[in-house]
């Protein structure tokens, strides 16, 4: 039951809800933090590909939209599109080095805090296209090329599926 | 062909959770209860877990700041100097109107909201996420704290409450532009409506009749107009800058606040309501 991958997802939304909320606060800089959250929905592209960046992503966006005052859906809808960006991107990409993670973590990091604040406003929170989107995306972008390493670490840990009780129980 | 089975899956997932956004925007466009009521669980569960942290990293948040703060913080020193002489000095100038200098005594600390009840909360934890800019309080419900509430300092208006648990509440702040507020400039019937612009300090005011005179210095406060949800007379800030558009027939400031909402350690929520 533990191994299913759908559940160690769950245990790291949890986890990065509580690091979000608890821990990257903490890191402000200009009143800009890292988004742990949306690291999570990248990983999960680029290790299990297109479709689960896209799920992976929609949950993590809706945690962030649970745990802050912007719209209810905004960061689902993004964060969704990141995620699947990013496992689009690593199949199109044949590499092996990891600086090439690390960009691939950057742009898309980048196009999803950029579709959060121009859905955003489209949705009436005009603020958030302010000169302020520039450093915002600068540097939750360094942020995610930074903590994308260990975050695909955990989704490959995710993907892994190794029932251990099942022959126990047959 | 099993390749293409899959990228249609996706796509099929993707149009799905794309629907699915779609309805939790328009339900929360709505003001939905159950989402709401997502977030006050949110908040009640995650913050214990907040507190702990911020008592476990407060030595590596300190040295952070420290590393990327410390201009910040003699700028921020020198300018509250500065301010503090300028208040001085305009105290005592005999030419300060009544309606000024009462403004300005309220600013050294004499209390602005008169008989109204404030809950004194401390400031806890600051923006989740990277847009709409909030900080934590922690006091909520219990203390009589509701949804719409002003929040203030001693310096000035800073926000409203936007979330409410039994023992924390959120507040959206001023600056972060996700709402307007009506005002008024002192000593003159000039009215408007001020926006924050993602600066800590600096908001944005418009819709002033050009037919009005006012000019740089003058201060601004809460108009309390009806169905507003400040009371009036809650100080803002003063101008700092004016433009004038003949052809739209307005006036549009920029407006300095009193409080800076990059260094909240308190908090007083004003138990207020709108008449009506």
């Amino acid at each position: 039951m533990l191994g299913h991958p759908a559940l160690r997802y769950l245990i790291l939304l949890i986890t990065g809800v509580v690091f979000q909320r608890a821990v990257c606060v903490q890191f402000d800089l200009d009143g800009t933090t890292p988004d742990v959250l949306l690291v999570l929905a990248i990983a999960a592209g680029i290790v299990g590909g297109t479709e689960r960046g896209a799920i992976v992503g929609f949950f993590a966006g809706m945690a962030l939209d649970s745990i802050s005052v912007t719209p209810f859906g905004l960061g689902a809808v993004a964060y969704m599109g990141a995620g699947a960006l990013a496992g689009w991107m690593e199949g199109t990409i044949v590499h092996s080095a990891r600086w090439l993670t690390m960009v691939v973590a950057f742009v898309t990091s980048a196009l999803g805090v950029t579709a959060f604040a121009v859905i955003g406003s489209v949705l009436g929170q005009s603020q958030m296209l302010s000169d302020h989107l520039l450093q915002v995306v600068l540097v939750v972008s360094i942020w995610s090329a930074l903590l994308v390493i260990p975050a695909t670490r955990a989704c490959r840990w995710a993907e892994t599926y190794s029932d251990r009780f099942r022959p126990a129980m047959r | 062909m099993p390749n293409s089975r899959r990228r249609g899956r996706a796509r099929f997932t993707i149009v799905l959770l794309v629907l699915t956004s779609i309805v939790l925007l328009t339900l929360d466009g709505r003001g939905s209860g159950p989402l709401s009521s997502v977030r006050s669980a949110a908040l009640s569960v995650l913050s214990p877990v907040g507190d702990l942290a911020s008592t476990i990293f407060s030595p590596v948040r300190n040295a952070w700041s420290g590393a990327f703060e410390q201009d910040d913080l003699e700028i921020e020193n020198e300018r509250l100097q500065e301010e503090n002489d300028r208040l001085k000095g305009e105290l005592t100038a005999s030419s300060v109107s009544k309606e000024q200098l009462q403004q300005l005594l309220q600013l050294v600390g004499i209390p602005f909201v008169g008989d109204t009840p404030v809950v004194h909360t401390r400031v806890v934890s600051g923006t989740i996420g990277n847009f709409g800019e909030t900080v934590e309080l922690d006091k909520g419900s219990s203390s009589g704290i509701e949804k719409n509430m002003p929040v203030i300092t001693g310096e000035g208006l800073i926000g409203k409450v936007v979330q409410v648990s039994a023992d924390r509440s959120v507040v959206a702040l001023i600056t972060g532009g996700s709402f307007n507020v009506n005002f008024n400039v002192v000593g003159t019937p000039a009215i408007g409506t001020a926006q924050g612009t993602g600066s800590a300090t600096i908001l944005r005011g418009g819709s002033i009749d050009v037919r009005q005179s006012i000019s740089p210095g003058q201060i601004v406060v809460t108009s309390g107009l009806l169905g507003s949800p400040f009371p009036p007379n809650l100080p803002i800030g003063t101008i700092t800058a004016l433009r004038t558009d003949e052809a739209a027939r307005e006036t549009s400031v920029d407006i300095t606040m009193f409080a800076n909402t990059r260094d909240l350690t308190y908090a007083d929520v004003v138990l207020w309501k709108p008449v009506g």
